[in-house]
């Protein structure tokens, strides 16, 4: 394991709200960012605020009209804590794919020894 | 252990939910015909120069930057997702730091260059159809590019290949 996990990102709803900014768009609105993660107004509110006071996401407040728009994007920082975060990620797929597959082999021989998977970060909500 | 199983989870939700971003970004129906005007705008300079005093080409490529500047802005307000490169960061980082749809975005570039240097030597021999016939194969090719850019933005948010 090289790629380290990140605690702060680690529950699933921040995962999804850095992981769409990291997505190829500069700024994304309030809105699509919700329908886009399927989560409510109050829960994106939340965690938004969470992660602009870690220094990971950067917030824009305007208004088209009378309606007030809220942009986000994520901040070189939370860049960096996302990609180190996915690639753990994915090292933890393939670790546990690995381990599925022996443990599916060792069925047939018992003398096998298995592989446990690597600890998980406990989240900080 | 729990949180191990639902690793793997994370991930494919991930992607679930960068297709649903990547399908929001679908351009209105004003968009492209919008691109087709404007690009045709940008290469009636050419004429413009050859044919209208200096200060009407200006007029020309300030039109130009006014009708791309509002499609962009239309864009990011229809979808709720802001793309392409910043004018600040261009300047900072280069034209090119924007990755996603960049072979679009230089091909488009380099067409624009072409057309302009065949009307400009078609005009100077006097072939005025000929170079409205070379603005009009150009503008369709850069509204082909234009889409094709869309297409490469909409992939780079599935795959998730974001900015530098």
């Amino acid at each position: 394991m090289t790629a380290k996990p990140d605690p702060f990102i680690h529950p699933i709803t921040r995962l999804s709200i850095c992981g769409l900014l990291a997505a190829g768009a500069d700024w994304v609105e309030f809105a699509a960012l919700r329908d886009a993660a399927e989560i409510s107004d109050s829960v994106l509110s939340k965690q938004s605020v969470m992660l602009e006071d870690a220094g990971y996401v950067e917030v824009r407040k305007g208004a088209v009209g009378r309606r007030p728009r809220t942009w986000f994007r994520l901040t070189a920082k939370g860049r960096r804590a996302l990609e180190d975060h996915l690639a753990w990620l994915g090292q933890l797929e393939e670790t546990v794919s690995a381990a599925t597959r022996d443990a599916t082999q060792g069925a047939d021989d018992p003398e096998n020894e298995r592989t446990a998977p690597p600890a998980v970060p406990s989240s900080a909500d | 252990m729990r949180d191990t199983a639902r690793n793997p989870v994370a991930l494919d939700l991930l992607q679930v939910q960068r297709n649903r971003l990547a399908d929001r970004m679908r351009p209105p129906w004003w968009y492209l015909p919008g691109c087709a005007v404007a690009w045709a705008v940008g290469f009636t300079g050419q004429f413009s120069l050859r044919y209208l005093p200096r200060v009407d080409y200006w007029a020309v490529g300030i039109a130009t930057v006014a009708v791309w500047g509002l499609l962009q802005w239309g864009l990011t307000r229809a979808t709720g997702i802001q793309i392409g490169p910043r004018p600040l960061r261009v300047l900072q980082d280069g034209l090119f730091y924007y990755r996603p749809g960049r072979r679009a975005a230089i091909a488009m570039f380099v067409v624009c260059l072409a057309v302009g240097q065949v009307q400009f030597r078609l005009l100077r021999h006097g072939q005025l159809a000929a170079a409205i016939a070379a603005a009009v194969l150009g503008v369709a090719a850069e509204v082909v590019l234009q889409s094709a850019w869309l297409r490469q933005i909409r992939q780079a948010l599935r795959d998730g290949g974001g900015t530098e």
